[in-house]
């Protein structure tokens, strides 16, 4: 399961770097098909404001919010097979200066001394072999498929839920499938961002690795930058979103098993509905960190490549 | 500038390196994602006491309605930010691969190639852009219609409620949209890297 997984993010046998990306159509199909969703619900929500029956208005505004979130979903699955093509990229580009780089390397001895040393984009390590993943990278590299799976089938299961809210609004029927649509569908959505950044860890895992390799490849001693404080960062609003979102699908499902009145209902809707979207917030903060951070890898990878050519090591 | 059936690219002898673009987005991905993290406690805060409002013995209607316009603006400012941070520092990456591959051609002493801006990126700013303008509008209706509960029909501020909505979510769809293909203009950046670090070795002995 692993090795399949894995498999998805290397370029397949024989695969040109100069060859298109297929990844990368795919994910701006998925994304494109989102949009045209979320357009027809801006419509969907503009009918009901002008509609002189509330109960069609409601019935439409269900269904409505149950299809706005799959859209999102499905945005953020073109995204995720996106950044599968990124990491098929830059397995090709690591191939590509390993090709290049010997030959436009001056002569120059082993590079850097062992141990730790302070560079522009920060406190990095010398080594003599190519540093193994950390743990994280090893868990992101398992855990983006998977995560990325369950979060579309809640989003699916969340619309198909919806539906039956929008059949039986005002019924308790109606509440209960509200909550189970709500609580499924951002349950969904907090998945989706975490296999995202589970992608971008692995991303930030393939650069160290990469990185390395091609040190290692001209007969340099190894630089790695030492995990940054973005990067740090990136796993603890990971960790707090995730959390959050899983703990607001278990505040929903309460709801729908406990709640019998009116205004208990409104109450509890009127808080959780904020904490879910603070949930995926904070997924997108560690998001914009993952970002960054593979920002500032790759000034310090380009830094060390320039010094490769100039000087040799 | 030379165009080939793959890509369009500009000859240099020097780095041209960052664009305005990817200027601005070194500069605002930190102050949009600081105005995301003070934002969304102000939301939750507030949901907070509606949800107290209306769960009490004599809930104040005008509070609960006034509440329920504040709660998303706020909680959407805070989506504003983070997805114009994650664009900007997407476009902070482009930047590292521009300024990057700038460095290293120079460094081998041959002409330095850089990738003109491709449409995928074009598209990825005029997205942010719409998703931007979509979600301030709405932020700031919402803060009119709560400054209106009092004065506005019920039905009224209802209607408002369920088109700012959305609104906002179609913002939303836009940035989200807009990040696929500022993603899928690194894999274009990708490509065409790894194609002119191979010519670089004959350039450079000639």
């Amino acid at each position: 399961m692993t090795s399949t997984i894995t498999s998805l993010t290397k370029p397949a046998s024989g695969e040109d770097y100069r060859s298109p990306s297929r990844q990368r159509q795919v994910g701006f199909l998925l994304a494109f098909a989102g949009l045209v969703l979320a357009g027809v619900t801006l419509v969907a929500n503009i009918v009901a404001a002008g509609s002189n029956d509330p109960q069609s208005a409601a019935e439409t505004l269900a269904w409505s919010f149950g299809l706005t979130t799959t859209a999102f979903g499905t945005i953020k699955l073109g995204i995720a097979v996106i950044l599968v093509g990124i990491l098929v990229r830059l397995s090709l580009r690591i191939v590509s200066v390993k090709t290049a780089l010997p030959e436009l390397k001056p002569e120059g001895d082993g590079g850097a001394r062992l141990g730790a040393i302070s560079t522009d984009f920060g406190p990095a390590t010398v080594s003599n072999h190519v540093p193994d993943p950390l743990p994280i990278h090893r868990m992101a590299r398992t855990m983006w498929a998977p995560m990325i799976a369950m979060g579309y089938m809640a989003v699916i299961a969340g619309l198909v839920v919806s539906f039956v809210w929008s059949g039986n609004v005002g019924t308790e029927t109606g509440a209960t499938a509200q909550a189970w649509t709500q609580g499924l569908q951002f349950l969904g959505e907090g998945m989706l961002l975490a296999g995202i950044s589970f992608l971008l860890g692995s991303i930030l895992g393939s650069l160290r690795e990469g990185g390395g390799k091609v040190q290692k490849s001209v007969g340099l001693n190894v630089e790695t930058l030492d995990m940054p404080n973005t990067a740090k960062g990136f796993i603890a609003l990971m960790a707090l979103g995730l959390m959050i979102s899983v703990g607001q699908f278990i505040g929903y499902v309460f709801v729908a098993a406990t709640v019998d009145t009116a205004q208990s209902f409104a109450s509890w809707l009127a808080w959780l509905g904020p904490l879910r979207e603070v949930g995926l917030g904070l997924l997108l903060a560690g998001i914009v960190l993952a970002l960054v951070t593979i920002g500032n890898v790759l000034g310090f990878q380009f830094s060390m490549l320039r010094r490769i050519i100039t000087t040799g090591h | 500038m030379t165009t080939t059936s793959e890509f369009t690219y500009a000859t240099t002898s020097t780095n041209p390196g960052y664009n305005p673009p990817q200027k601005m987005g070194r500069k605002l991905w930190a102050p949009m994602l600081t105005m995301a993290l003070m934002a969304w406690p102000v939301g939750l805060v507030l949901s907070w006491i509606r949800a107290a409002e209306i769960a009490s013995t004599a809930p104040d209607a005008e509070l609960i309605a006034r509440f329920g316009q504040l709660v998303p603006a706020f909680m959407f400012i805070g989506f504003l930010g983070v997805f114009s941070a994650i664009s900007f520092a997407i476009a902070r990456i482009l930047g590292a691969f521009r300024n990057g591959g700038g460095q290293v051609q120079e460094a081998a002493g041959t002409q330095v190639e850089t990738l003109e801006m491709p449409a995928t990126a074009k598209l990825f700013m005029l997205s942010m852009a719409m998703g931007m303008m979509a979600i301030l509008v709405a932020v700031v209706l919402h803060f009119v219609v709560a400054t209106n509960v009092t004065t506005w029909t019920a039905a009224d501020i209802a209607s408002w409620s369920e088109v700012l909505e959305g609104v906002r979510r179609f913002g939303t769809a836009l940035y989200l949209f807009g990040i696929a293909f500022g993603l899928g203009t690194i894999i274009t950046v990708l490509r065409f890297q790894s194609a002119r670090i191979r010519q670089l070795p004959g350039e450079a002995a000639a």
